[in-house]
């Protein structure tokens, strides 16, 4: 078995909480996020927070006063254009 | 006659000299710049606008550095088209205007905003290897010490050879990137290729330094081929 893990950038990073969220039907928990994404709560914390303020999800609140992590347009496109963004730095080897 | 005094004789011989030897005055030779310009501006602009979502979208320094080179390159070669304009103006209506006035704009903004674009480019794919705290910041220093040491000697060869000694840099840091990788990137050649059609360009601006302009369109086309061809690769991921 392969132990070394490869270290995943920041655009696979984002790309796999997007995807996460993308695919609990557009709504989960935070906490469930979190383990699901593969990140310490640190990581997790500071992406989340990257994620909400450049609008790529969103928190919405429930009438149980329950916080749900949702996906925006921009987060929409954004993982439609994953694979594209990915061909582009590999073509120019940015 | 006022026309065939000697004096108006004398000056329109002057200015006709002038004129050849900068062989501006040629319509055939200003349509080609016109075209030339036209295309390249579009294509360098097109590449920019195009790149815009995919940076929105990532923040991705490389795709930064890389979009930014052309809107600088878009920039450049405007800048260049429009001082020969400004020389052709001055020498087929005999305006009077300053010599700082039409030396301002190859000198200072072409100089400038080329810098910019070639340092731009070169980071863009060795920002791995070189770290660089404020690389925006050190580039616009680097483009304005360039333009004002070019414009402050009036020197059209200083800003050539500050180009090309940046062009070597260039070369010489992706060829040590690219040996470690150790792999042949077409890309590599097409970007030589891109930066050398600018100092060639750039020599063309030069006063009497006038290329035959067969072999002038002949670089002008390779060039308008080497950016179509990035602009298709651009195309190919940004749909």
């Amino acid at each position: 078995m392969d132990k070394i893990r490869r270290r995943r950038d920041r655009l696979e990073v984002v790309y796999d909480i997007l995807r996460i969220i993308r695919q609990h039907h557009n709504s989960i928990k935070p906490t469930p996020l979190l383990r699901y994404s593969n990140l310490s709560s640190q990581s997790f914390s500071e992406y989340l927070s990257e994620l909400l303020e450049k609008g790529f999800v969103k928190e919405i609140t429930d009438e149980k006063g329950k916080k749900f992590l949702t996906l925006t347009d921009k987060g929409f496109r954004y993982l439609e254009k994953y694979k594209l963004i990915l061909g582009f730095i590999e073509e120019f080897e940015l | 006659m006022y026309t065939s005094s000697p004096l108006f004789l004398l000056v329109l011989r002057k200015n006709i000299s002038y004129m050849l030897a900068h062989h501006l005055i040629d319509p055939t030779r200003l349509a080609v710049e016109l075209g030339y310009t036209i295309i390249v501006v579009s294509l360098c602009f097109i590449i920019f606008f195009k790149t815009r979502e995919i940076y929105d979208l990532t923040t991705h320094k490389g795709i930064k550095y890389f979009r930014i080179t052309f809107l600088f390159f878009g920039l450049a070669y405007f800048f260049r088209f429009l001082s020969i304009l400004c020389i052709l103006i001055k020498v087929t209506f005999d305006i009077y205007l300053p010599y700082n006035i039409f030396k301002i704009f190859p000198m200072a903004f072409v100089g400038y905003f080329s810098t910019m674009a070639i340092l731009s480019l070169t980071y863009s794919t060795i920002r791995k290897e070189l770290q660089i705290k404020h690389p925006l910041l050190l580039f616009n220093v680097i483009a304005v010490l360039i333009s004002c040491i070019a414009f402050i000697s009036m020197s059209h060869s200083l800003l050539i050879i500050s180009q090309a000694v940046l062009l070597s840099f260039a070369i010489i840091m992706a060829t040590r990137s690219y040996s470690k990788s150790r792999k042949t990137s077409q890309l590599f050649i097409l970007y030589i290729l891109f930066f050398l059609f600018w100092i060639v360009n750039l020599f063309i601006l030069g006063p009497k330094r006038s290329l035959p302009i067969e072999i002038q369109i002949a670089f002008q086309i390779v060039s308008i081929v080497v950016i179509w061809v990035i602009y298709h690769k651009v195309t190919k991921w940004t749909k």
